[in-house]
Protein backbone atom coordinates (compact mmCIF):
# COMPACT_ATOMS: atom_id res chain seq x y z
CA UNK A 1 0.00 0.00 0.00
CA UNK A 2 1.34 3.05 -1.23
CA UNK A 3 1.67 5.99 1.36
CA UNK A 4 -0.24 9.00 0.98
CA UNK A 5 2.10 11.82 0.86
CA UNK A 6 1.13 14.87 3.26
CA UNK A 7 0.13 18.38 1.67
CA UNK A 8 2.68 20.96 2.69
CA UNK A 9 1.88 24.05 3.29
CA UNK A 10 3.53 26.90 1.52
CA UNK A 11 3.61 29.97 4.10
CA UNK A 12 5.18 32.91 2.81
CA UNK A 13 6.43 35.37 6.00
CA UNK A 14 6.58 39.40 4.67
CA UNK A 15 8.14 41.34 6.97
CA UNK A 16 8.03 44.91 5.56
CA UNK A 17 11.29 46.98 6.72
CA UNK A 18 12.83 50.64 7.06
CA UNK A 19 16.15 51.14 8.13
CA UNK A 20 16.55 47.64 10.46
CA UNK A 21 20.26 46.58 10.37
CA UNK A 22 20.12 46.74 13.73
CA UNK A 23 17.87 43.71 14.54
CA UNK A 24 16.22 42.60 11.02
CA UNK A 25 19.54 39.47 11.39
CA UNK A 26 18.01 38.38 14.84
CA UNK A 27 14.42 38.35 13.53
CA UNK A 28 14.97 36.74 10.16
CA UNK A 29 17.03 33.99 12.39
CA UNK A 30 14.28 33.34 15.21
CA UNK A 31 11.58 32.99 11.87
CA UNK A 32 13.36 30.54 10.73
CA UNK A 33 13.85 28.41 14.07
CA UNK A 34 10.60 28.78 14.56
CA UNK A 35 9.30 27.78 11.08
CA UNK A 36 12.26 24.95 11.04
CA UNK A 37 10.61 22.84 13.58
CA UNK A 38 7.10 22.31 11.61
CA UNK A 39 6.77 21.05 8.46
CA UNK A 40 5.49 24.15 6.55
CA UNK A 41 7.25 25.28 3.32
CA UNK A 42 8.43 28.52 4.02
CA UNK A 43 10.14 31.41 2.32
CA UNK A 44 10.83 34.92 4.05
CA UNK A 45 10.42 37.81 2.26
CA UNK A 46 11.94 41.27 3.23
CA UNK A 47 9.98 43.79 1.77
CA UNK A 48 12.90 46.99 1.94
CA UNK A 49 10.81 50.06 1.74
CA UNK A 50 13.52 52.04 0.53
CA UNK A 51 15.79 51.49 3.53
CA UNK A 52 19.61 53.76 3.69
CA UNK A 53 21.09 51.34 5.74
CA UNK A 54 22.19 47.72 5.41
CA UNK A 55 18.51 45.90 5.96
CA UNK A 56 18.48 44.21 2.74
CA UNK A 57 22.47 43.40 2.61
CA UNK A 58 21.51 41.83 5.95
CA UNK A 59 18.82 39.73 5.24
CA UNK A 60 19.35 38.44 1.84
CA UNK A 61 23.32 37.16 3.66
CA UNK A 62 20.40 35.41 6.38
CA UNK A 63 18.64 33.52 3.23
CA UNK A 64 15.34 36.26 3.01
CA UNK A 65 14.32 36.96 -0.58
CA UNK A 66 14.24 41.02 -0.82
CA UNK A 67 12.08 42.90 -2.85
CA UNK A 68 13.59 46.50 -2.90
CA UNK A 69 11.53 49.25 -3.03
CA UNK A 70 12.08 51.79 -5.42
CA UNK A 71 10.42 54.67 -3.60
CA UNK A 72 9.27 54.82 0.08
CA UNK A 73 6.04 54.26 0.56
CA UNK A 74 5.28 53.01 4.28
CA UNK A 75 4.26 49.93 5.90
CA UNK A 76 0.52 49.74 4.18
CA UNK A 77 2.45 49.97 0.99
CA UNK A 78 5.76 47.63 2.23
CA UNK A 79 2.62 44.93 3.14
CA UNK A 80 0.55 45.34 0.14
CA UNK A 81 3.72 44.53 -2.37
CA UNK A 82 4.70 41.12 0.08
CA UNK A 83 1.39 40.15 -0.42
CA UNK A 84 0.97 40.37 -3.84
CA UNK A 85 4.61 39.05 -4.13
CA UNK A 86 3.10 35.80 -1.75
CA UNK A 87 -0.44 35.43 -4.19
CA UNK A 88 1.64 36.05 -7.52
CA UNK A 89 4.15 33.14 -6.24
CA UNK A 90 0.86 30.93 -5.52
CA UNK A 91 1.34 30.75 -1.57
CA UNK A 92 -1.35 29.37 0.36
CA UNK A 93 -0.79 31.25 3.82
CA UNK A 94 1.32 34.75 4.40
CA UNK A 95 2.32 36.03 6.90
CA UNK A 96 3.09 39.39 8.34
CA UNK A 97 4.73 40.10 11.18
CA UNK A 98 7.30 43.64 12.41
CA UNK A 99 11.05 44.01 11.40
CA UNK A 100 11.69 45.76 14.83
CA UNK A 101 11.66 41.94 16.67
CA UNK A 102 8.56 43.15 18.78
CA UNK A 103 6.92 39.93 17.71
CA UNK A 104 7.66 36.80 18.91
CA UNK A 105 7.73 33.91 16.00
CA UNK A 106 6.59 30.91 17.49
CA UNK A 107 3.42 33.06 18.08
CA UNK A 108 3.61 33.24 14.30
CA UNK A 109 3.64 29.52 13.86
CA UNK A 110 0.77 29.34 16.03
CA UNK A 111 -1.17 31.71 14.54
CA UNK A 112 -0.70 30.24 10.99
CA UNK A 113 -1.70 26.68 12.86
CA UNK A 114 -4.84 28.37 14.15
CA UNK A 115 -5.89 29.58 10.81
CA UNK A 116 -5.63 26.11 9.68
CA UNK A 117 -7.47 24.46 12.02
CA UNK A 118 -10.40 26.91 12.14
CA UNK A 119 -10.52 27.73 8.50
CA UNK A 120 -10.63 31.50 9.28
CA UNK A 121 -9.32 33.64 6.17
CA UNK A 122 -7.50 36.85 8.58
CA UNK A 123 -6.04 35.78 11.49
CA UNK A 124 -4.95 38.99 14.09
CA UNK A 125 -2.15 38.47 16.82
CA UNK A 126 -3.48 41.15 19.44
CA UNK A 127 -0.96 42.43 21.81
CA UNK A 128 -4.20 43.61 24.09
CA UNK A 129 -5.89 40.07 24.94
CA UNK A 130 -2.89 40.29 27.36
CA UNK A 131 -1.08 43.53 27.39
CA UNK A 132 1.79 42.45 29.83
CA UNK A 133 5.08 44.42 29.33
CA UNK A 134 3.08 46.94 27.54
CA UNK A 135 3.24 50.66 28.55
CA UNK A 136 0.29 52.67 29.63
CA UNK A 137 0.73 54.87 27.02
CA UNK A 138 0.90 52.14 24.05
CA UNK A 139 -2.19 50.58 25.78
CA UNK A 140 -4.12 54.22 25.76
CA UNK A 141 -3.03 54.79 21.96
CA UNK A 142 -3.99 51.12 20.53
CA UNK A 143 -7.22 50.78 22.68
CA UNK A 144 -8.11 54.58 21.32
CA UNK A 145 -7.62 53.33 17.41
CA UNK A 146 -9.23 49.97 18.13
CA UNK A 147 -12.31 51.99 19.79
CA UNK A 148 -12.14 54.64 16.67
CA UNK A 149 -11.40 51.51 13.84
CA UNK A 150 -15.26 50.62 15.62
CA UNK A 151 -16.58 53.79 15.44
CA UNK A 152 -15.91 54.34 11.37
CA UNK A 153 -15.73 51.35 10.48
CA UNK A 154 -18.08 48.68 12.82
CA UNK A 155 -14.87 46.55 13.61
CA UNK A 156 -14.75 45.23 17.03
CA UNK A 157 -11.04 44.38 17.08
CA UNK A 158 -8.92 44.91 20.44
CA UNK A 159 -6.14 45.30 18.51
CA UNK A 160 -6.71 47.11 15.20
CA UNK A 161 -3.09 47.84 14.64
CA UNK A 162 -1.55 45.23 15.15
CA UNK A 163 1.53 44.08 12.63
CA UNK A 164 0.61 40.31 13.34
CA UNK A 165 -1.60 39.11 11.05
CA UNK A 166 -2.32 35.74 9.18
CA UNK A 167 -3.97 35.40 5.31
CA UNK A 168 -5.39 32.22 3.90
CA UNK A 169 -5.21 32.61 0.10
CA UNK A 170 -8.74 33.50 -0.38
CA UNK A 171 -8.11 36.93 1.68
CA UNK A 172 -4.47 37.69 -0.39
CA UNK A 173 -6.66 37.34 -3.33
CA UNK A 174 -9.24 39.32 -2.18
CA UNK A 175 -8.02 41.85 0.50
CA UNK A 176 -6.88 45.44 -1.43
CA UNK A 177 -6.56 48.35 0.54
CA UNK A 178 -6.20 52.32 -0.61
CA UNK A 179 -3.97 53.68 2.33
CA UNK A 180 -0.49 53.40 2.53
CA UNK A 181 0.34 54.44 6.13
CA UNK A 182 0.32 52.89 9.36
CA UNK A 183 -4.04 53.57 8.93
CA UNK A 184 -3.47 50.60 6.54
CA UNK A 185 -4.00 48.14 9.52
CA UNK A 186 -7.64 49.38 10.39
CA UNK A 187 -8.31 49.80 6.22
CA UNK A 188 -7.97 46.09 6.09
CA UNK A 189 -9.83 45.05 8.60
CA UNK A 190 -12.72 47.39 6.97
CA UNK A 191 -11.83 45.52 3.63
CA UNK A 192 -11.82 42.26 5.17
CA UNK A 193 -15.42 43.02 6.74
CA UNK A 194 -16.35 44.11 3.16
CA UNK A 195 -15.33 40.99 1.16
CA UNK A 196 -17.32 39.17 4.29
CA UNK A 197 -13.86 37.61 5.30
CA UNK A 198 -13.55 35.50 8.57
CA UNK A 199 -11.78 37.65 10.69
CA UNK A 200 -10.68 36.13 14.10
CA UNK A 201 -7.94 36.95 16.96
CA UNK A 202 -5.22 35.32 19.37
CA UNK A 203 -3.03 36.49 22.13
CA UNK A 204 0.27 37.24 21.38
CA UNK A 205 3.36 38.20 23.58
CA UNK A 206 4.72 41.69 22.47
CA UNK A 207 8.55 42.52 23.05
CA UNK A 208 9.50 45.69 23.83
CA UNK A 209 12.92 46.23 24.23
CA UNK A 210 14.55 50.02 24.29
CA UNK A 211 15.37 49.77 20.20
CA UNK A 212 11.42 48.56 19.60
CA UNK A 213 10.43 51.36 22.00
CA UNK A 214 12.52 53.94 20.22
CA UNK A 215 11.36 52.91 16.96
CA UNK A 216 7.95 52.09 17.87
CA UNK A 217 4.74 54.58 16.64
CA UNK A 218 4.11 56.85 19.28
CA UNK A 219 0.71 58.54 20.18
CA UNK A 220 1.33 61.85 18.25
CA UNK A 221 1.32 59.33 14.97
CA UNK A 222 -2.48 58.43 16.14
CA UNK A 223 -3.66 61.47 15.16
CA UNK A 224 -2.35 61.42 11.87
CA UNK A 225 -4.26 57.47 11.27
CA UNK A 226 -6.62 59.36 12.70
CA UNK A 227 -6.92 62.52 10.84
CA UNK A 228 -6.12 60.00 7.24
CA UNK A 229 -8.74 57.75 8.54
CA UNK A 230 -11.91 59.85 8.42
CA UNK A 231 -10.54 61.55 4.97
CA UNK A 232 -11.10 57.81 4.01
CA UNK A 233 -13.89 57.36 5.43
CA UNK A 234 -15.74 60.29 4.03
CA UNK A 235 -14.59 60.10 0.64
CA UNK A 236 -15.37 56.84 0.34
CA UNK A 237 -19.32 57.97 1.48
CA UNK A 238 -19.01 60.19 -1.79
CA UNK A 239 -17.79 56.62 -4.45
CA UNK B 1 -38.54 82.92 -15.46
CA UNK B 2 -35.21 82.99 -13.34
CA UNK B 3 -36.21 79.77 -12.32
CA UNK B 4 -36.09 78.69 -15.59
CA UNK B 5 -32.61 79.92 -16.04
CA UNK B 6 -31.29 77.91 -13.15
CA UNK B 7 -32.34 75.32 -14.49
CA UNK B 8 -30.96 75.74 -17.94
CA UNK B 9 -27.81 76.84 -16.69
CA UNK B 10 -27.11 73.90 -14.82
CA UNK B 11 -29.36 70.98 -16.46
CA UNK B 12 -26.11 70.35 -19.04
CA UNK B 13 -24.01 70.06 -16.00
CA UNK B 14 -25.77 67.61 -14.59
CA UNK B 15 -26.62 65.04 -17.59
CA UNK B 16 -22.80 65.64 -18.31
CA UNK B 17 -21.96 64.59 -14.90
CA UNK B 18 -24.77 61.51 -15.20
CA UNK B 19 -23.51 60.49 -18.56
CA UNK B 20 -19.90 60.44 -17.15
CA UNK B 21 -21.02 58.03 -14.71
CA UNK B 22 -23.26 55.39 -16.68
CA UNK B 23 -20.15 55.32 -19.31
CA UNK B 24 -17.58 54.81 -16.55
CA UNK B 25 -19.77 52.11 -15.19
CA UNK B 26 -20.60 50.81 -18.60
CA UNK B 27 -16.97 50.53 -19.64
CA UNK B 28 -16.26 48.64 -16.02
CA UNK B 29 -14.31 51.52 -14.63
CA UNK B 30 -16.36 52.05 -11.85
CA UNK B 31 -17.56 49.72 -9.32
CA UNK B 32 -21.86 49.19 -8.76
CA UNK B 33 -21.97 50.37 -5.47
CA UNK B 34 -19.99 53.75 -6.69
CA UNK B 35 -22.10 53.93 -9.62
CA UNK B 36 -25.23 53.90 -7.26
CA UNK B 37 -24.11 56.11 -5.20
CA UNK B 38 -23.00 58.58 -7.61
CA UNK B 39 -26.76 58.10 -9.09
CA UNK B 40 -28.56 59.44 -6.17
CA UNK B 41 -25.88 62.19 -5.70
CA UNK B 42 -26.59 63.88 -9.03
CA UNK B 43 -30.38 62.70 -9.64
CA UNK B 44 -30.89 64.63 -6.38
CA UNK B 45 -29.33 67.69 -7.31
CA UNK B 46 -31.37 67.63 -10.37
CA UNK B 47 -34.76 66.82 -8.09
CA UNK B 48 -33.65 69.87 -6.20
CA UNK B 49 -32.91 72.27 -8.71
CA UNK B 50 -36.03 71.32 -10.77
CA UNK B 51 -37.90 71.59 -7.84
CA UNK B 52 -36.86 74.98 -6.61
CA UNK B 53 -39.93 76.81 -8.02
CA UNK B 54 -42.53 74.49 -6.66
CA UNK B 55 -40.78 74.22 -3.36
CA UNK B 56 -40.50 78.44 -3.50
CA UNK B 57 -44.72 78.36 -4.03
CA UNK B 58 -44.68 75.87 -1.04
CA UNK B 59 -42.88 77.54 1.56
CA UNK B 60 -44.23 81.44 0.62
CA UNK B 61 -46.06 83.15 2.93
CA UNK B 62 -45.39 80.64 6.39
CA UNK B 63 -43.97 82.93 8.46
CA UNK B 64 -41.43 80.51 9.66
CA UNK B 65 -39.77 79.57 6.10
CA UNK B 66 -40.94 82.51 4.47
CA UNK B 67 -38.10 83.66 2.06
CA UNK B 68 -37.21 86.11 -1.18
CA UNK B 69 -37.56 85.59 -4.71
CA UNK B 70 -34.16 84.14 -6.63
CA UNK B 71 -32.02 86.95 -7.59
CA UNK B 72 -29.47 86.97 -10.85
CA UNK B 73 -26.71 86.50 -7.97
CA UNK B 74 -28.32 83.26 -6.45
CA UNK B 75 -28.50 81.17 -9.77
CA UNK B 76 -24.92 82.88 -10.54
CA UNK B 77 -23.43 81.51 -7.11
CA UNK B 78 -25.80 78.06 -7.44
CA UNK B 79 -24.52 77.32 -10.67
CA UNK B 80 -20.79 78.02 -9.73
CA UNK B 81 -21.29 75.29 -6.94
CA UNK B 82 -22.88 73.05 -8.84
CA UNK B 83 -20.02 73.41 -11.42
CA UNK B 84 -17.25 73.12 -9.23
CA UNK B 85 -18.90 70.15 -7.62
CA UNK B 86 -18.75 68.61 -10.80
CA UNK B 87 -15.16 69.61 -11.56
CA UNK B 88 -13.84 68.27 -8.41
CA UNK B 89 -15.61 65.24 -8.25
CA UNK B 90 -13.78 64.01 -11.88
CA UNK B 91 -10.93 65.10 -10.68
CA UNK B 92 -10.89 63.75 -7.69
CA UNK B 93 -11.90 60.44 -9.54
CA UNK B 94 -8.82 61.04 -11.77
CA UNK B 95 -6.37 61.55 -8.85
CA UNK B 96 -7.14 58.31 -7.43
CA UNK B 97 -7.15 56.24 -10.53
CA UNK B 98 -3.51 57.68 -10.86
CA UNK B 99 -2.49 56.95 -7.50
CA UNK B 100 -3.82 53.22 -8.00
CA UNK B 101 -1.92 52.91 -11.16
CA UNK B 102 1.60 54.21 -9.58
CA UNK B 103 1.13 52.20 -6.60
CA UNK B 104 0.23 49.14 -8.72
CA UNK B 105 3.16 50.03 -11.35
CA UNK B 106 5.97 50.67 -8.14
CA UNK B 107 4.76 47.31 -6.64
CA UNK B 108 4.76 45.17 -9.85
CA UNK B 109 8.46 47.07 -10.57
CA UNK B 110 9.88 46.15 -7.75
CA UNK B 111 9.18 42.69 -7.42
CA UNK B 112 9.74 42.41 -11.14
CA UNK B 113 13.48 44.05 -10.62
CA UNK B 114 14.07 42.37 -7.40
CA UNK B 115 13.64 38.87 -7.93
CA UNK B 116 15.35 39.49 -11.58
CA UNK B 117 18.46 40.44 -9.32
CA UNK B 118 17.99 37.57 -7.44
CA UNK B 119 17.75 34.88 -10.39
Amino acid sequence: MSKIKPVTKKICVVIPAFNEEQVIKDVILDVKSSFDKTNYQTEIVLVNDASKDNTAKIAKKYGATIINHILNTGAGGATATGLSYAQQNDFDIACTMDADGQHASEDVVKGVKLLIEHNIDLMIGSRLISSQGMSTAKIIGNKGLSFITYVLFGINSTDSQSGLRIFSKTALEQLHWKTNGYEFCSEMLWRAKQQKLHISEYPIQAIYTEYSMAKGQNNWNAINILKNLIRRRVVEMFE
Amino acid sequence: MRYIILVVLNLPIILLALLNIITQYKMKRMSKRRFIKQLILWVATLTIIAGSYPLYNLIIGRPSLDSIDLSVFDIVQTTAIIFLFYIINKQRQKSEQNERRLRDLHQELSIKLSLHEKN
